[in-house]
C-alpha cells in the first residue's frame, strides 16, 4: 500500500510536485503519465526516499517515509530510468550486496536461478561496462526484486528491453501485481499504461489533472468518450 | 584530416577555456585558480639555485638520458600489457569510424590529437626540470623533449600491439614473456661485453676527473655493437641534450628518423591487427555458432572472467555498514594481483640484499624502507585511495535508496580506505619490527622499547588515518560542490587550488582532533609514568589512549555525517 497526501517539492523557486494525494491499494497498477518536467520522476523520487519533500507525507507499507524511512525502504523496490550500477562490483556481486542490504538471508541458493531467469548466467563475473543497457537494466530488475518488495516503482521500466524483454517486462509487472504489490509505473508509453494500469494520474506542471480509472476519467469529461489515451492525455495536459 | 584533426583539437581547447573562465564566476573555481595560481608562482618563479634542464648538456646529461629512456623502454617490455594503446571515446567512435576515412586515417587522427598533451607534458616537465626559472626554458629544449615522449609514445604503442598479436597466435602468458626476456637477456649480455671490455679505461677516465669519465663512457656508448644499439636512444635524446640551437637542428634530422621509423612500425602494426582482430572475430562467431549447433568438439570460447584473483567473500548475514565496506574494498582491490605483492616484497628484499654492506644489514634496509613505504601510504593513500564516498557520491541516489540509516552508509564507505590504507600501514610496520627483531643493537632501543614504539605506532597511523579519511569524507556531504566526485579526478589550475585547500583543511581537523585526544594522552601517559611504568612505554599507553579519544571523536563525526547524508538532497548537490 502506497499512501501519498499532499505532497511538495520544490527546487528554488521553482514547484517541481505541488500537493499531490493519490493511494495504490496492494494489486493495483497506477500509472504515472504527464509531459516532460509534469513532475513524475520528482514524484517516484519522493516515493523512493531518495529526495525529500518539501510538505506532505508518503506511507509505504504503512510506515511513514519521513520518520522511518529504514522500514518504508525495506518494503520497497525503486527501477530508475537509467541503470546506476557500480562499475566495479560484476553482476554476481551487486546480487550479493543488494541482498544484505535487504537481509535476504538465502541468496546463495537463489542465485544460479535468479542468474538464468534475467538471463545474465552468462555475466554473472562481467562488470557493468561489459553489459549492453538491457542487461543493465535486467540487472537492476534483479536488485530490486531480491527482496520481494509490496510497492514497486517504475520509472520508464521498458527502456532499452528487446521485444522479449518487453513482454517479461509487463509480464513481471503484472505477476507482481497479482501478488499483492502496490505498483506505480511512470512512462510516456500510452499503450503500455493502458494495456497494464488498473488507474491512471495525469500529472501536468506538478499538479494533478486526473486520476482514476479510464472510465472514472471519461465520466467526469464525457466530451472525451470514445477517444484514445493519447488524445484524452494530450486534451487533458493541453499539449 | 590533418585540418580536421586541428580543428577538433583547436576549437576543443578554445570552448574547453571559455568554460572554465565561465565558471570563474562560481567562489568555489575562483578561490581554487587563486590557490593554484600563487602555488605554481611558487613553484615556478620563486628564486632558486642548480642549472635545472639546462645541466642535460653537461657530459653527463647524455649518459643519464639514454639510461632513463633505456629503462622505460625495459620496464614497458618487461611488464607491459597487450591492452590496445588506441583508446577512443565515444564521439570519436560515433564520428570517426562511420566517416568514410580508412583506418590509416583514423590512427592518423587519433595520433594528430595526443601531440597536443603530450607537448603540454613536454613543456610542463621542461619547466619543472629548469628549476622554476621559467627564464631560463628554452624553447628548443621542450621541442627536444616533446619528440622524446612522441617517440615513447609510439613505442608503448608498438610493443603493446605486437604483444596482441602473439597473443592472437596463441602466444601468451609465460611463453611471450620468456621470448621477451630471452631478448633482454641477449641485449644485457652485450652491454656487459661491450662494457666489460672498457670498463678498465672508463675507471682510469674516471680517477682523472668526471669529465674525461664521462667522455670516455660516452665513446664507448658511441662505438662497437653497443653503439648501433643504442644509437636510436642516442638519437632520439641527442636533440634534447644540445648544448645549442645550433646542435640541436644538426641533431634533429636523426631523432625525426627514429620518430619516422616508430610511426610506420605502429601504422603497419595497427593496421596487420585490425585485420587479425576481424579474422579472430569471424573465427569467435564460427565457434560459438558450432557451439549452437551442438559441435562441442570444437573448441569453445572461455568467457571473459572479470574478477580479480583476490576474492573477498560477503557474508549474506550482518550490517550494512559491513557489506558497504565490502563493496568498496573489492571494487579497490580488484585490479590488484598477488604477483604484485610478490614483486614488491622481492623488490625491497633484492634491493635491500644490494645496499647492504659494512654494519647495515640487509634486515636493516628492509626495516627502513618498509617504514619509508608505511609514511607514504600514511600520508598519501587518504588522499589517493578513493573507494568511499568521493567515489560513490555520484550513486547518492542508489545510496538513498536502500533501507540503510545514514550513519551505517558513512561508517561504511570511511571504513573502506581506512582498513585498505590501514592493512598497508600496519603490514608495513609488523613487517619492520619484524626485520629489526634479531637485532641487538647498540644502534637501535631495546628489543623491549621497540615493541612500545610499535604498540604506540599501531593505534596511532590508525587514527591519524581515520581523521585524514573523515575529513575527505566530510567534504564531500558538507561541501559537496567543492569536491570532485567520481573516480575521475579533476585537472587544471583550479582543482590543483581546491586541492591544496583540501589538504590544508585536513591538516586543521587533524590538529583539532589532536588537542583532546593529546590532553588525555597526556595525562594518562605522565600518570603512568608517575607510577613507576618506563618512559617509552607511558608514552606508548598515552598514544594509545589519544588514539581512543580520536576514534571516539570519529564514531561522533561518523554519527554527525550519518544525520547530514540522511538530510542531503542528491538534487540540490550541485557537485562538479
Amino acid at each position: 500500500m502506497i499512501e501519498v497526501q499532499g505532497l511538495t517539492k520544490s527546487y528554488g523557486s521553482v514547484a517541481a510536485v505541488c500537493d499531490l494525494s493519490f493511494s495504490v491499494a496492494p494489486g493495483e497498477v497506477l500509472g504515472l503519465v504527464g509531459p516532460n518536467g509534469a513532475g513524475k520522476t520528482t514524484t517516484l523520487r519522493s516515493l523512493a526516499g531518495i529526495v525529500r519533500p518539501g510538505g506532505g507525507t508518503i506511507r509505504v507499507g504503512g510506515h511513514d517515509m519521513e520518520r522511518d524511512p529504514v522500514a518504508a525502504k525495506r518494503v520497497l523496490a525503486f527501477m530508475p530510468d537509467e541503470p546506476h550500477l557500480f562499475d566495479y562490483l560484476t553482476v554476481e556481486e551487486h546480487l550479493r550486496f543488494t541482498a544484505r542490504l535487504y537481509q535476504v538471508t538465502d541468496v546463495e541458493r537463489r542465485l544460479p536461478a535468479l542468474l538464468q531467469e534475467l538471463e545474465l548466467s552468462e555475466k554473472a563475473k562481467a562488470l557493468p561496462g561489459e553489459l549492453s543497457r538491457g542487461m543493465k537494466q535486467k540487472l537492476v530488475i534483479g536488485c530490486g526484486l531480491l527482496h520481494d518488495p509490496t510497492a514497486l516503482l517504475f520509472d520508464e521500466p521498458l527502456t532499452g528491453l528487446d521485444p522479449s524483454g518487453i513482454r517479461r517486462m509487463k509480464q513481471t509487472i503484472r505477476e507482481r501485481a497479482r501478488q499483492g504489490a502496490a505498483v506505480v509505473l511512470s512512462s510516456h508509453l500510452l499503450h503500455l499504461v493502458e494495456e497494464i494500469c488498473t488507474r491512471v494520474l495525469i500529472m501536468q506542471r506538478g499538479r494533478k489533472v486526473a486520476l482514476g480509472t479510464i472510465e472514472e476519467i471519461l465520466t467526469e469529461r464525457p466530451d472525451l468518450r470514445g477517444r484514445s489515451l493519447e488524445d484524452i492525455f494530450l486534451t487533458l495536459t493541453g499539449t | 584530416m590533418i585540418e580536421a584533426a586541428l580543428y577538433l583539437t583547436g576549437r576543443s581547447l578554445v570552448n574547453a577555456t571559455r568554460r572554465r573562465v565561465a565558471r570563474l564566476r562560481q567562489p568555489k573555481y575562483l578561490i581554487g585558480l587563486v590557490v593554484g595560481a600563487l602555488y605554481f608562482y611558487w613553484f615556478f618563479f620563486r628564486p632558486r639555485r642548480g642549472g635545472g634542464l639546462g645541466a642535460v648538456a653537461s657530459p653527463g646529461g647524455e649518459i643519464v638520458a639514454v639510461g632513463l629512456l633505456s629503462t622505460l623502454v625495459l620496464l614497458k617490455w618487461l611488464f607491459g600489457s597487450a591492452e590496445t594503446p588506441f583508446t577512443f571515446s565515444l564521439a570519436e567512435t560515433q564520428y570517426l569510424f562511420t566517416a568514410p576515412l580508412t583506418r590509416r586515417q583514423v590512427i592518423d587522427f587519433k595520433l594528430l590529437r595526443s601531440q597536443l598533451p603530450l607537448f603540454f607534458s613536454a613543456l610542463l616537465s621542461a619547466l619543472i626540470f629548469s628549476g622554476g626559472q621559467v627564464s631560463g626554458l628554452r624553447l628548443f629544449r621542450v621541442v627536444g623533449l616533446w619528440l622524446v615522449y612522441s617517440t615513447l609514445q609510439l613505442h608503448y604503442a608498438g610493443a603493446s600491439l605486437l604483444w596482441a598479436s602473439l597473443t592472437q597466435q596463441g602466444v601468451t602468458g609465460w611463453r611471450r614473456r620468456l621470448g621477451t626476456l630471452l631478448g633482454l637477456a641477449l641485449v644485457v649480455a652485450l652491454v656487459w661485453w661491450s662494457l666489460r671490455r672498457a670498463l678498465p679505461g672508463i675507471v682510469s677516465a674516471f680517477q682523472d676527473g668526471s669529465t674525461q669519465g664521462y667522455a670516455a663512457l660516452t665513446s664507448v656508448m658511441h662505438s662497437g655493437p653497443l653503439g648501433v644499439l643504442l644509437w636510436p636512444l642516442e638519437a632520439l635524446v641527442a636533440p634534447l641534450v644540445a648544448a645549442s640551437p645550433v646542435a640541436f637542428a644538426s641533431r634533429l634530422p636523426a631523432a625525426l628518423l627514429v620518430l619516422a621509423v616508430h610511426y610506420v612500425w605502429v601504422v603497419r602494426s595497427t593496421l596487420a591487427f585490425e585485420e587479425a582482430a576481424v579474422e579472430h572475430a569471424a573465427k569467435v562467431a564460427r565457434r560459438v555458432e558450432a557451439a549452437r549447433q551442438g559441435r562441442w568438439g570444437e573448441r569453445t570460447i572461455r568467457a571473459r572472467q572479470s574478477t580479480g584473483p583476490i576474492r573477498l567473500r560477503l557474508a549474506p548475514t550482518g550490517g550494512p555498514a559491513g557489506a558497504i565496506l565490502w563493496k568498496n574494498a573489492v571494487g579497490a582491490t580488484r585490479d590488484l594481483r598477488p604477483r604484485t605483492l610478490v614483486l614488491l616484497v622481492a623488490l625491497v628484499i633484492a634491493g635491500s640484499m644490494t645496499l647492504a654492506s659494512g654494519p647495515l644489514r640487509a634486515l636493516d634496509l628492509v626495516a627502513v624502507m618498509l617504514l619509508g613505504l608505511g609514511a607514504i601510504a600514511l600520508v598519501l593513500g587518504p588522499l589517493t585511495a578513493r573507494c568511499d564516498l568521493r567515489q560513490d557520491f555520484e550513486m547518492l541516489d542508489v545510496l538513498k535508496g536502500y533501507p540503510v540509516h545514514g550513519r551505517d552508509v558513512v561508517r561504511g564507505e570511511v571504513a573502506a580506505p581506512v582498513t585498505l590504507i590501514g592493512l598497508v600501514v600496519w603490514s608495513c610496520l609488523l613487517g619492520a619490527f619484524a626485520a629489526t627483531a634479531s637485532r641487538p643493537g647498540p644502534e637501535l632501543p631495546s628489543l623491549g622499547d621497540r615493541l612500545a614504539l610499535l604498540v604506540a605506532a599501531l593505534p596511532a597511523t590508525a587514527a591519524v588515518l581515520l581523521v585524514l579519511v573523515l575529513v575527505q569524507n566530510a567534504a564531500v556531504l558538507l561541501f559537496p560542490a567543492w569536491v570532485s566526485v567520481g573516480r575521475d579526478r579533476a585537472v587544471g589550475l583550479e582543482a590543483t587550488g581546491q586541492r591544496i585547500l583540501m589538504t590544508a583543511a585536513s591538516l586543521v581537523a587533524l590538529l583539532v582532533a589532536l588537542v583532546p585526544a593529546t590532553i588525555a594522552g597526556g595525562i594518562a601517559g605522565v600518570g603512568a609514568h608517575a607510577v613507576g611504568l618506563s618512559a617509552l612505554w607511558a608514552v606508548a599507553l598515552g598514544i594509545l589512549v589519544a588514539s581512543g579519544v580520536v576514534v571516539f571523536e570519529g564514531a561522533m563525526a561518523v554519527s554527525f555525517l550519518g544525520g547530514v547524508f540522511d538530510r542531503i538532497d542528491p538534487a540540490g548537490t550541485g557537485t562538479g
